[in-house]
């Protein structure tokens, strides 16, 4: 279900035209290979600890430390895919506030529907740690809606990547850390 | 469990009893006695609410166990938020250890006498009654009376010089 409406997220995106123009160029450079190949590891890792927290024996803790290593790693991976003209300039002009924020935006809005989707699935379901587990869920919605943003993403630069995209990721995952357990009950 | 999950009305009773037996058991170890009851319908109604979600490739003891762990938790926390007021300083009143040490001493001294001269000691000596009205009480002549207490005091007197039998 997770994986059909993130498919459909994908293609309406794609299907309006919303992909980044030099994708054809791109999708083979060590940069594109790093962003998506993270995210989609990502994603499909918060995913499964997200839906393993949902029965009663699932321990999400473990899950979500492993998933914040990959994250770790995926950053430091990050600095040595970095573009070649990225070290010209300052760091506010990589960091590009105003875009960042339009691009910290579209994710949060990408991921929504994905945490509607996991609040249900929690809810129909009996975790035993709600609050591990609706952490889990915010952090597989926000990983699954950075992977399908990170296709129309025109940015070039890791650090803007791991800034903005992390700052994305937080929001969505106080977000469903401070819904998801209301008034859950097991 | 795959019986009741099956529909099976007459093994889910019976599943629903053998439980709360056992988690009877498991709350009686972790919780205060008052609290039990309601930890055990909590998990029973937690069981209700999600047996849907029991898989049986991976069995039903840790799901159950996983399930009251959680419960144990929640009641826990009910505990910690359960208003508690202090008890006021002067709420304890004075020793009363003299007055019932006194009291059960003199029991067994009286029981050492004749009824007549205990009956008598106790309206006259312990409960105030004069003469008269202890005589109206027991039906015995006012001489009577004061003799039971004279003999009676005498005699416990004379209990009382020997110390080992009392106590």
């Amino acid at each position: 279900m997770l994986s059909g409406l993130a498919a459909a997220e994908l293609g309406l995106l794609l299907g309006f035209g919303m992909m980044r123009p030099d994708m054809g160029k791109m999708i083979a450079s060590p940069y594109m290979v790093w962003k998506l190949g993270s995210l989609a590891i990502l994603a499909g890792v918060a995913c499964t600890v997200a839906i393993s927290s949902f029965s009663p024996t699932g321990q999400p803790r473990r899950g979500l430390m492993l998933t914040l290593a990959l994250a770790l790693a995926a950053t430091v991976a990050g600095a040595f895919v970095a573009p070649g003209s990225a070290e010209n300039h300052s760091l506010l002009d990589r960091l590009e506030p105003v875009h960042g924020m339009l691009c910290a935006l579209s994710i949060v809005v990408l991921s929504t529907p994905m945490i509607a989707i996991l609040a249900i699935l929690m809810r129909n379901a009996a975790p035993t740690h709600p609050t591990g587990s609706a952490v889990a869920s915010g952090i597989a919605a926000s990983t699954c809606g950075a992977f399908i943003f990170a296709f129309c993403c025109p940015m070039n630069d890791p650090l803007y990547i791991t800034v903005w995209y992390a700052v994305a990721c937080a929001a969505v995952t106080a977000m469903a850390r401070w819904l998801l357990p209301r008034g859950f009950r097991l | 469990m795959l019986a009741a999950q099956n529909g099976n009305g007459g093994a889910y009773r019976r599943l629903l009893g053998e439980i709360s037996d056992w988690l009877h058991r498991y709350f009686q170890r972790r919780l205060p006695p008052g609290d039990v009851d309601d930890a055990v319908q909590e998990t029973l109604l937690a069981v209700h609410r999600r047996r849907h979600t029991f898989d049986p490739h991976y069995g039903f003891g840790p799901w159950l166990a996983a399930i009251a762990k959680r419960k144990w938790i929640d009641q826990l926390r009910l505990l910690g938020r359960r208003p508690t007021e202090e008890l006021p300083g002067d709420l304890a009143e004075g020793d009363h250890e003299a007055s019932v040490t006194s009291a059960s001493v003199l029991r067994s001294l009286l029981q050492e006498l004749r009824p007549a001269q205990a009956q008598a000691i106790l309206l006259v000596k312990v409960q105030g009654y004069s003469i008269e009205e202890a005589s109206r009480e027991t039906g015995l002549s006012v001489s009577a009376v004061k003799m039971n207490i004279h003999r009676g005091l005498a005699r416990l007197t004379a209990f009382l010089e020997k110390p080992s039998d009392v106590e």
